[in-house]
């Protein structure tokens, strides 16, 4: 799919602009799945128009479809149309490396959006536009620990962590702020253990069955994004268990309407729209030359039932 | 005398081999974790291996008439999403038969393809597990899809409620398996099934219609495959695009653990929910153990093994048999 500004725009700018640099600017992307699941469908549909929007960006807009050969390939092309700058989400932190090395040496910027690659390609990759992934998880921390403060049990809560995906970047970074982030503000909360849900409701759904009946003194559940922590929150609902405090990451439509209904206690705002705008800002910045962090994370708020009020409910 | 019920002990030991596996692991549990064995624990483990264990119903069918099916994953990942996303359209009552409809459709086209022009099975359905996941993307637009008024609708029922005290996916994953456990053992048309995958040729030349026994297989199999997306659905009221993903590896081995030959011609339906029990068991006994998660997918499979094992064991009266 490709995104092409007509020319008269391009010169109405261009006329406007005066001694601006005539050159639109050629942007590729390679994304890593759309269609999977609703973030990445929202995250498309916003770069577009984001990119439809800027009279000085051509875009031209790729998926991988999760395979990693595919997205080496639309590398590849990228570079041979000559595009200015590629964005890519990578179907692998791994062997995308070499792809991006190639961009790199053919002088064409390379943006890495939502997930990082791995440290070896960094030196071939000019800004990281994504979440950070770890103050998610110690935000999500603050809110669990700030909650059983204000309840009065932050000296003998015990709760419990369901992660997502084993080997999923993005999991391990989620558990690792939040198991760094506790002890730190809750020092007698105890996290008495973790099990994966697999990003999945479903198999949420059955560790917290497990849980509910493995242990009889269960305050608070920890989940790596709201879809799992909603799978929790429907087996404790089931088992009649009641007074849990559900905290999830990456707020979904489902999570946020469970806290309308004041069974879910809080969670993570993070938007695909501001996602994708900020990696093709990020991409803009570049190539005009301003200073970008290596590092360009976006604002991943704290949302719970006192502050949802400032939020928009999530379209996925 | 003596031998006779030496005899009769060694034949039950035979038969019912995968049975003294499954209460092996159940006794080992529970002196792990008492609670293994609470009512609240086995109810809840049975109503999860509910969904699994309907498929698995299907599958055998097939497996015994000497084919696969890999494509029940994703295609219960279909009539999940399907009925989710009708149910807000058209009302509960026409969503649930259009779902049907549109799912035995999937297993009718598996059906002529592997029945009537003969088709390697693995391929067709290794095919149709991307193609329906692809088709279900389609549908959904990559969407979530979830009920809008989950308090104000009957739809819950299947998946979240009891009756006579037991909870719905249980009583559903029973009626089905009493049902074709006798259409397998009691009517001609399971007699037929056991001759298609037993022996081809003979059972041509017997007079039974090969193609259609095939056929009819998969259009079961569909069926299974959209009750179990039913209790799916009807359990979280809402679901992501690959909600089945996978289950058909699990479903395949509950069903040879239950000692269905993947050769075809044998296997039966009580055997099939004792294999999907065992398979829901060792996860759940895995979880409350509290066994490291990495660990535990290699002990699952370890503990698979170990049972058709003891299985095979059983049915040969010695533990060593090497190929001779």
């Amino acid at each position: 799919m490709k995104l092409r500004n007509s020319l008269a725009a391009s010169a109405a700018v261009l006329a406007l602009a005066g001694t601006a640099s005539a050159d639109t600017m050629k942007i590729g992307i390679t994304q890593n799945n759309v269609g999977v699941d609703s973030y990445q469908t929202t995250y498309e549909k916003a770069f577009i128009a984001a990119a439809g929007a800027n009279a000085n960006v051509e875009a031209v807009v790729l998926d991988a479809g999760g395979d990693v050969a595919r997205q080496i390939a639309q590398v590849e092309d990228l570079i041979q149309q000559g595009v200015n700058a590629i964005i890519i989400w990578p179907t692998n932190g791994e062997a995308v490396i070499p792809a991006v090395r190639k961009a790199h040496q053919a002088g064409i910027p390379v943006i890495v959006t939502n997930s990082n690659i791995a440290e070896a390609g960094f030196d071939f990759v000019k800004s990281f536009s994504g979440p950070d992934n770890i103050t998610q998880g110690s935000r999500s921390a603050e809110i669990m620990c700030d909650k059983f403060k204000a309840m009065g049990i932050a000296d003998t809560a015990q709760i419990l962590q369901i992660s997502g995906q084993p080997g999923y970047t993005t999991a391990i970074e989620r558990a690792k702020g939040f198991e760094d982030r506790l002890p730190e503000v809750c020092p007698n909360v105890t996290l008495v253990e973790t099990q994966p849900g697999d990003w999945n409701r479903e198999k949420s759904q059955k560790v917290m069955e497990a849980f509910l009946v493995k242990y009889d003194k269960i305050d608070g559940v920890y989940a790596g994004d709201d879809n799992m922590g909603v799978g929790a929150l429907n087996a404790a609902k089931a088992a009649g268990r009641e007074g849990i405090i559900f905290v999830g990451a990456t707020n979904f439509a489902v999570g946020y309407e469970a806290m309308e209904r004041g069974e879910y206690w809080g969670s993570i705002y993070q938007s695909p729209v501001d996602d994708a705008e900020a990696a093709l800002q990020t991409a803009i910045d570049v190539l005009e030359g301003k200073d970008v962090p290596f590092l360009n994370y976006f604002d991943t708020p704290k949302i719970t039932q006192d502050n949802m009020g400032d939020f928009t409910k999530p379209v996925f | 005398m003596a031998t006779l019920t030496k005899q009769r002990i060694g034949s039950v030991l035979a038969k019912q081999g995968i049975l003294i596996a499954f209460a092996v692991f159940m006794i080992a549990f529970t002196i792990a974790n008492p609670k293994f064995l609470s009512v609240d624990n086995l109810f809840s483990v049975v109503r999860s291996s509910a969904i699994l264990g309907v498929m698995a119903l299907g599958v055998t069918f097939v497996v015994i008439s000497g084919n696969l099916d890999l494509s029940v994953g994703s295609m219960m990942s279909f009539s999940t999403i399907v009925v989710l996303d009708l149910h807000d359209k058209i009302g509960p009552l026409l969503a649930i038969p259009a779902m049907f409809a549109m799912t035995l459709g999937l297993g009718a086209f598996i059906g002529f393809l592997v029945g009537y022009l003969r088709l390697n099975s693995l391929i067709v359905t290794l095919g149709m597990l991307s193609a329906i996941h692809g088709l279900t993307l389609t549908y959904s637009g990559g969407q979530n899809m979830d009920i809008a008024d989950k308090e104000g609708t009957w739809f819950s029922a299947f998946g979240q409620g009891t009756a006579l005290g037991v909870p719905v996916p249980i009583l559903i994953f029973i009626a089905v398996a009493v049902f074709l456990g006798a259409v397998l053992s009691k009517t001609a048309f399971g007699r037929k099934v056991y001759a298609v995958g037993g022996n081809g040729t003979a059972a041509t030349f017997s007079g039974i219609r090969r193609a259609r026994t095939v056929f009819t297989c998969y259009l079961i199999s569909a069926a299974c495959v959209a009750t179990a997306g039913l209790i799916q659905a009807s359990r979280s009221m809402g679901s992501q695009n690959t909600v089945g993903q996978g289950l058909e590896l699990e479903v395949l081995a509950a069903v040879i653990l239950g000692g269905a030959s993947l050769l075809g011609g044998s296997g039966t339906i009580f055997k099939a929910v004792i294999g999907v029990l065992i398979l829901g068991f060792i996860q759940n006994g895995l979880l409350l153990l509290g066994l490291q998660f990495y660990v535990q997918f290699v002990v699952t499979w370890v503990i698979i093994i170990l049972a058709v094992w003891l299985d095979i064991a059983a049915k040969r009266g010695k533990l060593w048999s090497p190929i001779a």
